[in-house]
């Protein structure tokens, strides 16, 4: 009888349980894609020089870990669902079953539509694992053929993941029906949510950004006191003194508003104190006076509301600037190379989320007041047609949902910037992969740890040729040379931003461009050439051409070469720290000079495989362990283990943040449909009311429209604009490795991207909503 | 006093060809402008499914509704034409509704969202009026009705007498041929029913609203200048008040529901 009740319920109740499917058939689908490529039946050919374990394991932990964020989702619906059928509880309950039973029995239900959608999401995550695969494939530069697995173990995971959810959230679904009182089910759908007004969220907001305000104070006094140099250009004392005065006058605002507010109760008390009076005096009407205290008392309630408005606007204007220096503190410190401490660049990103948390916070508070005034503007405008009822609706749901809306429209900027983000990450992963692992095996050092130069790095890394010789690699090109300090002085010249940078020999120079299918350099003996980064701008080509024409060495003076500049790729290792630029000098220069950095670059003709990458590796770090006593740096670089390495990590972190910032917006949307569907018992019957007064179907299709219109659009509206703010951030602040590594065509390709997959989810969660928030309120 | 409203043989039919139930059986009757019509009748005789029908929430099975054209004001009706509302199309009943019907129900039907002067002037805002016409007009009509003082105040905010007073004032603003009253002091205590049938009788006589009332009790019966008793869907009968005191009236009408057969159990304990 109850199996049959069961199905009975979840048939009858498809229409409600539709977003239910939806969401979690998608979830499933997500779950099962990502997880197919972790499956130990998968097994791609991706080449000897690659190991596919590394990808595996890093999926299977990164998207169990971005799944739990479904745990919610999955909870949030069932609330929803249990809510819907309260009323339906009751009448069972009435009726003599036990609240047990009826928990047991949605449990049941809910179990039959998770099953449907974990069939459903498994079948399609066998398509969704296909674009996964092509997605492997396309990384590791392989050609693509269409496989149909099923992997037993991923659908193992996936069913025993998703039912284990299911079981923890119908077990707490179980308890809540069990403890509930009929007459609270009964009552479910009369129930109001606690008015924004009387909640303490804003005062508590409020309260949160003015603790922020003090740390972001005492943290900028701190940073200028310690680390502010007069001699530092005029952006940086912006910056310090921005950092200082935004927080203060923040506060200033808060103690102006707190003293203002103070006197409008004092003023408003000597009144109460004349009714007091008029209460006791004989005669009085009291009915009358109490009226009228009491609506002194709300029109000083109405009072302090508008201040509390005045008093959130100002604070988002502070709010806009403290967000604004802090954030140009990571750039000034790679800009002009700062020392502010550790964990500053932490700290301030720190400082830059708070803020915008509290502005969105502010700006969706804040957007019920501007539509309310925007109602009182005028007669003509409040008085047209249907829009005082349109505003009653927006303003009624805004003012209760403030907190939810604020979470959904921070969740949605987290996922706009994951998905922006990802390329420029992984595409500057690549590029960097590209200079890093320009030979196949590439040993370099570094000074920075030495002061002695009898400890400045010498040898020759015999031992590497006797390993690559023992397992029968052959090589190509095989260069060993040094880097040398035009000058003798400048080994202790060791400030950042005055890095000195170093020279190479023409031979070397010459030797290292054949490896890598350039052209010679000549220069006569009296000339310099200069080799730059990727990174370096021509700005700073420029400048620093200008001011070197002529170079002062120990062994003389050198002029610049006709041909000043070369741009190509020769690695990352062949410069001095801090510096991008590097001094080709004559043979004859620099047997003269003091060597500082000895490296070696080997090409071979086959590929290394993985395995032996790995033992070249174990048998430098045991030759050269980190952190010798010498002080000096030994490094080892091998393509195999740079390309295994960086393409998994890319891979994983790529897939990780398309998966999550796609979990994140179906959990957005899903909360932003439920939002409203759950009121549809309310919305039936105020539409039925405008109904009864004469407004035409037409007209109600249109209200309709407009409300969700304004429901959805608000969080994405806020969280595209937040978003475009963060995002033109970041992409100002790594402007040169994108222009380096991705090319902003590229960038912009993924914005459109992003767009689109943004649009057509809140396409499709828009049109169900619609066209199931029109059904219900349909006469 | 021209005829507003004639209803001509109306049947209502609930259920499909297995399964019919009859809920209004033909019935027949007309109303004068400016009239007071009371609609009596035990559970289940049909009287709500009446007023649904007039007022065109619901439709007919069978039979005619009729206004008259003068009266509703339709552009192109002549004065003595009679317009079909049975016939009306979905958009012009919305129109018919706003311009002619004023609606006042047992659980009020305001909207929460809206301060009590909001939902008086969105029947306004709905019909058109100018904007610079509706508070002054909200004012005017919420003081007749005694509520000036709660306009900015929501309805969760006032009284069940309050709220009625509100709906009222919400179906009379815009003039209405025809006020419809379904139970209207169905969720009102005593106090609060008196004076609202007060009100109403104020506005019928001070206005010339013509007021189409429906109730089971007799006490709120009382007010009306005529009353129709309906018994399984049909008119049983019908009462005029004339020059009677309301007192007597009161009694005429425990006459009829005891020889109707709804007895004592449809009269309240409140003293005329």
């Amino acid at each position: 009888m109850y199996a049959k009740l069961v199905f009975r319920n979840a048939k009858r109740s498809v229409k409600e349980y539709l977003v239910y499917l939806v969401t979690m058939t998608i979830c499933v689908t997500l779950f099962y894609s990502f997880l197919s490529i972790s499956s130990k039946y998968y097994q791609p050919d991706i080449g000897v020089e690659y190991h596919f374990g590394i990808l595996g394991d890093g999926m299977k932990y990164a998207v169990c870990a971005v799944t739990l964020l479904l745990l919610f989702l999955i909870s949030y619906v069932n609330r929803y669902m249990m809510r819907s059928r309260q009323k339906e509880f009751a009448l069972q309950a009435i009726m003599g079953m036990e609240q047990k039973t009826i928990g047991m029995l949605f449990l049941a239900e809910t179990f039959v539509m998770g099953f449907i959608a974990i069939g459903l999401g498994i079948f399609l995550g066998m398509f969704g694992s296909q674009l996964i695969t092509a997605m492997v494939l396309s990384t590791y530069e392989q050609e693509f053929h269409i496989t149909w697995t099923l992997f037993p173990d991923t659908v193992l995971l996936t069913v025993g993941f998703f039912v284990l959810s299911f079981i923890i959230v119908g077990l707490l679904n179980l308890r809540t029906i069990r403890k509930i009182k009929i007459i609270d089910m009964l009552s479910a759908d009369r129930e109001n949510e606690p008015s924004l007004r009387k909640s303490r969220q804003i005062p508590v907001t409020i309260i949160l950004f003015e603790i922020l305000t003090v740390w972001m104070l005492a943290g900028g006094i701190e940073k200028k006191y310690f680390y502010f140099d007069r001699r530092l250009p005029l952006p940086v004392h912006i910056m310090f003194w921005g950092n200082i005065l935004a927080p203060a006058v923040t506060l200033l605002w808060s103690a102006i508003w707190l003293v203002r507010k103070q006197g409008i109760i004092r003023s408003s008390r000597p009144a109460k104190h004349i009714s007091d009076k008029a209460v006791s005096s004989a005669g009085t009407d009291v009915q009358k006076v109490v009226m009228s205290a009491n609506a002194a008392e709300s029109s000083q309630r109405r009072c302090i509301d508008r201040k509390r408005d005045t008093l959130l606007t100002g604070l988002l204007v502070c709010a806009l600037f403290q967000t604004l220096f802090a954030a140009i503190v990571p750039s000034m410190q790679n800009k002009y190379y700062l020392s502010m401490g550790t964990g500053t660049v932490n700290q301030y990103m720190m400082f830059v989320l708070g803020n915008l948390l509290f502005i969105i916070c502010a700006v969706i508070y804040l957007a019920n007041t501007v539509l309310v005034a925007w109602k009182e503007r005028s007669p003509e405008h409040r008085y047209h047609n249907q829009n005082l009822f349109f505003y009653g609706q927006i303003t009624t749901k805004l003012s209760t949902t403030n907190q939810t809306m604020t979470l959904i429209c921070a969740t949605l900027v987290l996922a706009i910037f994951l998905l922006m983000a990802a390329p420029v990450l992984i595409g500057w992963a690549f590029g960097f992969l590209e200079i890093r692992s320009k030979y196949d095996v590439q040993i370099s050092t570094g000074y920075t740890g030495v002061y002695e130069e009898a400890e400045l790095p010498r040898g020759d890394y015999e031992f590497v040729t006797e390993y690559l010789e023992e397992n029968g690699i052959e090589t190509a090109y095989d260069l060993t040379f040094d880097l040398y300090l035009p000058k003798r002085e400048d080994f202790h010249r060791r400030v950042k931003y005055d890095f000195p940078a170093v020279a190479i020999s023409l031979h070397d120079y010459n030797v290292i461009r054949e490896m890598l299918g350039y052209d010679m350099v000549s220069l006569k003996d009296n000339e310099f050439t200069t080799q730059w980064q990727s990174i370096a701008t021509a700005d700073d080509r420029d400048r620093f051409l200008k001011e070197n024409g002529e170079i002062v060495t120990d062994t003389g003076r050198l002029t610049l070469a006709e041909k000043d500049c070369y741009t190509e790729e020769l690695g990352e290792t062949l410069y001095n720290r801090y510096t991008d630029v590097l001094l080709v000098f004559p043979d004859s220069v620099c047997e003269r000079l003091l060597p500082v950095m000895r490296n070696r670059y080997i090409t071979t003709t086959d590929k290394i495989s993985y395995v032996q990458a790995c033992g070249l590796e174990e048998l430098f770090l045991s030759v050269y362990p980190e952190n010798a006593d010498s002080g000096a740096d030994y490094y080892i670089r091998m393509r195999t283990l740079q390309v295994n390495g960086t393409k998994a990590d890319m891979f994983v972190l790529q897939a990780v943040m398309l998966y999550g910032a796609v979990v994140l917006m179906v959990i957005c949307f899903t909360v932003l449909s439920l939002q409203q569907l759950l009121d549809s018992a309310h919305y039936k019957y105020r539409f039925s009311v405008l109904r009864k007064l004469g407004v035409e179907e037409k007209d109600i299709g249109r209200l309709v429209l407009g409300q969700l219109g304004v429901w959805f659009g608000l969080p994405v509206g806020a969280a595209v604009c937040v978003a475009a703010v963060i995002v033109a951030y970041y992409v100002q602040s790594v402007s040169v490795q994108i222009t380096a590594y991705i090319g902003f065509g590229v960038l912009f390709a993924q914005m459109a991207l992003t767009g689109v997959i943004l649009f057509l989810l809140l396409l499709s969660y828009f049109i169900s909503t619609w066209i199931l928030f029109k059904s219900s309120v349909e006469a | 006093m021209g005829m507003i409203l004639e209803l001509e043989q109306i049947q209502k039919y609930y259920g499909n060809e297995g399964n019919i139930t009859k809920a209004l059986g033909g019935i027949s009757f007309a109303v004068e402008e400016g009239e007071f019509l009371g609609i009596m009748g035990a559970s289940g005789s049909g009287k709500t499914t009446l007023l649904n029908c007039i007022s065109t929430i619901d439709t007919v099975s069978a039979g005619h509704i009729y206004m008259y054209g003068q009266q509703i004001g339709l552009p192109d009706a002549k004065p003595a034409q009679r317009i079909d509302i049975t016939q009306m199309k979905a958009k012009e009943l919305a129109r018919f509704r706003r311009e002619n019907l004023g609606f006042v129900f047992q659980d009020f039907n305001l909207l929460d969202t809206l301060t009590i002067s909001e939902n008086i002037a969105l029947a306004l805002a709905i019909n058109k009026v100018p904007a610079g016409e509706v508070e002054g007009r909200v004012e005017e009509m919420c003081e007749k009705l005694n509520i000036g003082d709660i306009l900015h105040k929501y309805p969760y905010q006032v009284s069940g007498g309050q709220k009625q007073r509100c709906a009222c004032a919400r179906a009379l603003i815009n003039h209405p041929k025809l006020l419809l009253a379904d139970e209207p002091t169905g969720a009102l205590d005593s106090h609060s029913a008196r004076m609202l049938l007060s009100t109403m009788q104020r506005i019928n006589e001070q206005l010339c609203a013509t007021i189409l009332m429906v109730t089971h009790d007799a006490f709120t019966a009382s007010y009306a200048s005529r009353i129709l008793f309906l018994k399984d869907g049909a008119v049983f009968t019908e009462l005029r008040k004339g020059d009677d005191e309301r007192s007597t009236f009161f009694h005429k009408i425990l006459n009829v529901l005891t020889m109707i057969g709804g007895g004592q159990s449809h009269v309240c304990e409140t003293r005329v």
